[in-house]
């Protein structure tokens, strides 16, 4: 039981970073309809302005931290305007072609910049973790798990009981409209940029002191994370997290059970057996097209 | 002067003229190819300039300049200066594969330097054969010169040494038998830990867990309590990585497990050092380099300090020694023929280099032994050196 829990709490925390990439790519997939495969390395980039701020400039981890989030923001109106706002028009495949560039060029924008080497990350506590009974808890993974939470709920308020929430949902569900109600789409379609590069960084900030810093880390959360919104339902935010979240535990307890080296294996073996069974995924709705 | 005969030496046949355009049309690309291939002796390096292993590639082309300057300042090589040429082997197999079909294409280049990975040797070895010229590398796997490759010479001791290096270090020094075996599941990992294990049993100590792991994995918890769960009284690694390393080490000291480990050289390397920090504290590593272990390992430790500002470790160490054999061994064979630099190789014997004494096997082994180093509050501390005879 002890061993139970403790993969529990591992596949919760693990599952909870994937959750929140996949956050990101759900909201500017719902805005674009568009799968933005940059998303990863806005986590690497956000991770590596943290490692600038915190460590190299020596400024207070709170500082550093918001410096790194309003960094992304930036990040996002340059990504919007820089990448999807010239292709707009244009069919989904130029677009995510473009997000695929853009993440080589960040990626290798960093390399130039920060070089190859990996780098460490102070977390946000002293104490590395606590050891309730038979179970250790990282601090750090605590920390992520509890921002998802309260993220699920910020969602929930910020979509269902905001007036700027229900302008980007009318947004993501027909533009057209959207446009005819005087809603701004292209305003909606920037704030959506802005806050999934938010969210993005987010979850590379806080993955940061267990993974490492590094140009690779983006692009290895993002592939199980593109996996978690697949399993999820694509375009559901619900899904997302619970998609993370199921992803996290499936492969850890594989992992554990029984095979550590296939433990990627499994994340992607549950995908395709949703796709068989359930293809539009946990939350998805099911589309048909009229005859 | 008789008038008839300037008139003589001033005529200008047309067959004349015809030649003297062909000659002076010809001559600077005469000029520039004879310096070519004349001026310089080219050795080509694959090093991971970018990609997860890119801190350490840099590393490694450093050694290998060292000795490239050290050769030069002392006269070349036959007569003339040694030039490297680098591409970057991206730490990936195609990468790799791609960075020595561009420099084999460069048909001066005389010797190579290849990957310290054995999963990327592999990959590039049927290119090596077909090339036919002397490619240096420091990959562990033993099968590497055991394959029927006669091109690949090893400056690194093989992994058939450190497991039984790690083995007896841990059965008859710690005086511990419940092994916990831990390894990469790529061609270094597999036969390391193959290695491994295989020692233990001819010690009577078989391994009670022999664990893979899958590189670049984000999460070792499930490791850890399998490690927890065997009773293991000892754990032996095999890490390619260094982000791997440092992941599993501090979630191993987190849940609790404090048992002696025994690693494999990524265990004492400057990376993983930094980014575990204490979490490897009191760990042991079996090293091919360590500092304080001869006057040749201390000599290029002072150079590289002095000039790279960094501590020296493997990964400029085995570049740094297969320049200069390589070097060598071109000005005794006294020719950049590949045979007879192969030749001249597999007859370096008592060759004092960084990482120890050379005496090269026809297998194409340079080195035969191991030294073990403790992690002493993250300074590396040499304890003994342990050298086979077969």
């Amino acid at each position: 039981m002890d061993l139970v829990l403790q993969l529990l709490f591992t596949g919760i925390g693990i599952g909870a970073v994937y959750a929140l990439v996949a956050l990101g790519i759900v909201l500017i997939f719902r805005a674009t309809n568009v799968v933005n495969f940059a998303q990863g390395e806005f986590s690497m980039v956000a991770a590596y302005l943290m490692v600038v701020f915190a460590v190299d400039l020596g400024w207070p981890y709170w500082l550093s931290f918001l410096l790194a989030l309003a960094g992304m923001a930036l990040l996002g109106v340059i990504f919007n305007l820089g990448v999807y706002y010239p292709l707009r028009h244009r069919s989904f495949l130029p677009v995510i072609i473009a997000t695929i560039g853009a993440s080589i060029l960040l990626a290798n924008s960093v390399l130039a910049i920060y070089g190859p080497q990996p780098q460490v990350l102070p977390g946000w506590f002293d104490t590395p973790g606590i050891q309730l009974g038979p179970v250790y808890l990282d601090s750090q993974y605590l920390l992520i798990i509890a921002v998802t939470v309260a993220l699920v709920f910020f969602n929930y308020w910020f979509f269902e009981k905001t007036m700027l929430g229900k302008k980007l949902q009318a947004t993501s569900q027909d533009k057209e409209m959207a446009s005819l109600l005087g809603i701004s789409v292209s305003a909606m379609i920037m704030i959506t940029f802005i806050y999934s590069a938010v969210l993005g960084g987010l979850a590379g900030v806080l993955v940061a002191p267990v993974l490492f810093v590094s140009i690779q880390m983006g692009s290895t959360i993002a592939l199980k994370a593109f996996a978690a919104t697949i399993i999820g339902g694509f375009g559901d935010v619900a899904g997302a997290i619970i998609g993370g979240l199921s992803l996290g535990i499936i492969e850890t307890f594989g992992a554990a059970y029984i095979s550590v080296p296939y433990k990627d294996a499994f994340a992607f073996l549950a995908l395709v057996l949703l796709l068989i069974i359930r293809p539009q995924g946990i939350f998805g709705e099911r589309v048909a097209e009229k005859a | 002067m008789k008038p008839g005969l300037r008139e003589d030496w001033m005529k200008l046949t047309r067959r004349d003229f015809a030649a003297g355009i062909a000659a002076g049309i010809a001559a600077p690309y005469i000029l520039t190819s004879a310096r070519a291939q004349g001026a310089t002796i080219k050795i080509g390096m694959c090093a991971p300039v970018t990609g997860p292993a890119a801190e350490s590639g840099g590393y490694a082309i450093k050694g290998a300049k060292l000795a490239l300057d050290a050769v030069n300042k002392a006269g070349g090589v036959l007569g003339k200066q040694l030039e490297l040429i680098v591409e970057d082997d991206q730490t990936t197999n195609p990468g790799i594969v791609l960075a020595f079909s561009k420099l084999a294409a460069q048909s001066d280049i005389v010797g190579f330097l290849g990957s310290i990975r054995s999963t990327q040797v592999h990959a590039m070895a049927p290119d090596v054969i077909k090339l036919g010229k002397p490619v240096m590398i420091g990959g562990t796997d033993p099968n590497l010169t055991h394959m029927g490759n006669q091109w690949l010479f090893r400056f690194r001791p093989n992994d058939s040494y450190s497991g039984r290096v790690i083995a007896d270090y841990g059965v008859n020094t710690l005086a511990k038998k419940k092994w916990a075996v831990l390894h990469s599941t790529d061609a270094f990992g597999t036969a390391g830990g193959k290695a491994l294990t295989s020692a233990l049993e001819k010690l009577g100590a078989p391994a009670v867990l022999d664990q893979g792991y899958a590189n670049q994995s984000q999460d070792f918890t499930p490791v850890v309590l399998a490690i927890k769960q065997s009773g293991a009284d000892i754990l032996g690694s095999y890490f390619t990585f260094e982000n791997d390393l440092g992941i599993f080490a501090r979630q191993l000291r987190q849940l609790g497990v404090n048992i002696p480990w025994v690693g494999s050289p990524s265990i004492v390397n400057i990376t993983a050092l930094k980014l575990a920090g204490p979490a490897l504290y009191n760990t042991y590593g079996v090293a091919d380099y360590a500092e304080d272990s001869s006057e040749g390992s201390k000599a290029f430790g002072k150079l590289y300090r002095d000039t790279v500002k960094v501590a020296p470790d493997n990964q400029s160490s085995w570049p740094y020694d297969a320049i200069n054999v390589l070097a060598a061994a071109i000005n005794k064979a006294g020719s950049t023929d590949a045979a007879k630099i192969r030749e001249a190789i597999l007859a370096t014997k008592k060759f004092p280099g960084a990482e120890g004494e050379y005496n090269f096997d026809q297998n194409g082994d340079g080195l035969h032994g191991y030294n073990i180093v403790k992690n002493d509050k993250g300074n590396i501390v040499f304890d003994k050196h342990i050298e086979f005879n077969d």
